[in-house]
């Protein structure tokens, strides 16, 4: 952790729940430039809600969150953002999704600019096709030249390897050791131990909603991490951190399908009004 | 860049996919207005003066439920790849998000709702005359409230399994007055054949449209929020 530098981004004791269910909690992280951060943990840890935080799509019902900048647009701007889904329009051409982004981003020269990405994915040549008819390896690379394309200071990946076959991965993965050698500040969520402590500089365990383990790759083998991962996630295991306290052990993260409260609020508004 | 040139980079991307979607919600939006239409051919006696009296309301009947259609799926592609999220995520302000998605549900309704009137001019045996310019006045300033207000119940319910239930069941009730104002200005047309309450309708129409407008704009954030 280069703790000379101010951090990019700085999480001071987030917590995020959905009724009584904890996704995250009490969650200290700082976010350096340059870091390459690997945050793994088991299905419904709160991996995704804390990008969701950290992207601004989603609230923290506590904490804080200081970007570099304070405002919520241009925190918005600095940060590229790869979820489950590809956020891209299948009856599209490439060109014209990363066109139409380029431009949602206020990006100068748009066309040169979505020229430029394609290129840079290797998707050059299928630029002019639908994105209905990519496969999903292209789908991916896509998606990430989208996300880089207003050149955001945070990277945001949740979990880009889902559904690549090996090709697609390892396409993937040089993509994404072009980016460390960038010295790009990347969070990467994935369940691929393997890839993503190959690609790290620093490694996260994240149980429950609560951080159970923080150290710089160096730190550590592989070997010597994988046994940690399991042990720390196994069903049964107690946490070292705050999170210890949480009473409830079935943390779920809320289905992306549910509404929040605000929707709620206005749906009822809108019912009573009608009654 | 600007907010107009924004908003119409949005809608300029949801007419775009509908043309490359073989126009898909357009022919069956399309389809199912002169069905209703056809149906109250075979329930009234064509010419007769209860079909008359009856025609400002198939009239709207056509125009209305069909819109339902259309706005439903306006968000349904967005929330199928989450390009909503993706929208959500750049810089734009969320209320020229909501203009533009309106301004491409707008575009596409009227276009719509003209090609029903002419087919309900030509199914009803009406004339084709200068006073209809008056209805296609009507349709533009109704469909700016409808899918204003619309748009941002479409937002709302798009993630529900539901939706298609839960969308007419919100929406019609809010549009009672766009309705209301809508009706009556058609009835002064084509049964009183008369222009002198026209204005009110006109100036009613365009005052809720005002409201919905503002309502959407400021609402949008909230709905797509969290």
């Amino acid at each position: 952790m280069p703790a000379q530098s101010h951090p990019l981004l700085r999480l001071s004791q987030i917590t995020k729940t959905f009724g009584t269910i904890r996704a995250v909690w009490n969650l200290d992280l700082e976010v350096y430039p340059g870091d390459f951060l690997a945050i793994f943990g088991p299905n419904g840890a709160g991996k995704t809600t804390l990008l969701r935080i950290i992207a601004s799509l989603t609230q923290p019902t506590s904490g804080t969150i200081e970007f570099t900048q304070k405002n919520s647009s241009q925190n918005r701007q600095q940060v590229g953002y790869v979820s489950h889904q590809s956020l891209l329009y299948n009856e599209l051409t490439g060109f014209e999704n990363l066109l139409f982004y380029a431009r949602l981003y206020g990006i100068g020269n748009a066309q040169d600019r979505a020229d430029e990405m394609l290129a840079k994915m290797g998707l050059e040549q299928a630029g002019d096709q639908l994105v209905r008819e990519y496969s999903r390896g292209m789908k991916q690379r896509l998606t990430l030249a989208r996300a880089l394309l207003h050149e955001p200071q945070l990277l945001l990946l949740d979990e880009p390897y889902t559904g690549l076959d090996q090709h697609g991965s390892r396409l993937f993965t040089q993509v994404l050791e072009g980016l460390k050698e960038e010295g790009r500040t990347v969070l990467l969520i994935t369940h691929n131990l393997g890839e993503g402590l190959a690609l790290c500089t620093r490694a996260v365990i994240q149980h429950r909603g609560v951080l159970v383990f923080q150290a710089a790759r160096q730190e550590f083998e592989k070997s010597e991490f994988e046994k940690l991962y399991f042990r720390a996630v196994e069903p049964g295991a107690r946490s070292q951190e705050p999170g210890a306290r949480i009473q409830n052990p079935e943390v779920r993260i809320q289905k992306s399908e549910s509404r929040s409260w605000r929707s709620t609020v206005l749906m009822l508004v809108a019912l009573s009004f009608e009654l | 860049m600007n907010h107009i040139t924004l908003i119409w980079i949005i809608a300029e991307k949801d007419l775009r996919i509908e043309y490359r979607s073989r126009q898909q919600a357009f022919l069956t939006t399309l389809f199912f207005a002169l069905l209703i239409l056809v149906i109250f051919i075979f329930a009234f006696d064509p010419g007769s003066r209860a079909t008359r009296d009856a025609s400002p309301g198939i009239l709207w009947v056509a125009l209305l439920f069909p819109g339902v259609i259309q706005l439903n799926r306006s968000f349904q592609t967005e929330i199928e790849e989450g390009t909503l999220c993706g929208m959500i995520l750049s810089p734009v302000d969320r209320g020229v998000l909501f203009l533009g998605k309106l301004v491409a549900n707008w575009i596409f309704l009227v276009i719509i709702d003209l090609l029903i009137l002419l087919a309900f001019v030509i199914f009803f045996n009406f004339a084709f005359s200068s006073q209809l310019l008056w209805i296609v006045l009507l349709i533009v300033l109704a469909s700016v409230g409808i899918t204003g207000v619309g748009t941002l119940f479409a937002a709302m319910v798009s993630s529900i399994h539901t939706r298609e239930v839960l969308l007419p069941i919100l929406l019609f009730p809010i549009l009672v007055p766009i309705i209301l104002a809508a009706l009556s200005g058609t009835q002064e047309i084509l049964i009183r054949e008369q222009m002198q309450s026209l204005n009110r309708s006109i100036q009613l129409l365009v005052g809720f449209d005002v409201i919905f407008l503002a309502a959407g704009f400021l609402l949008f954030e909230y709905v797509v929020g969290d």
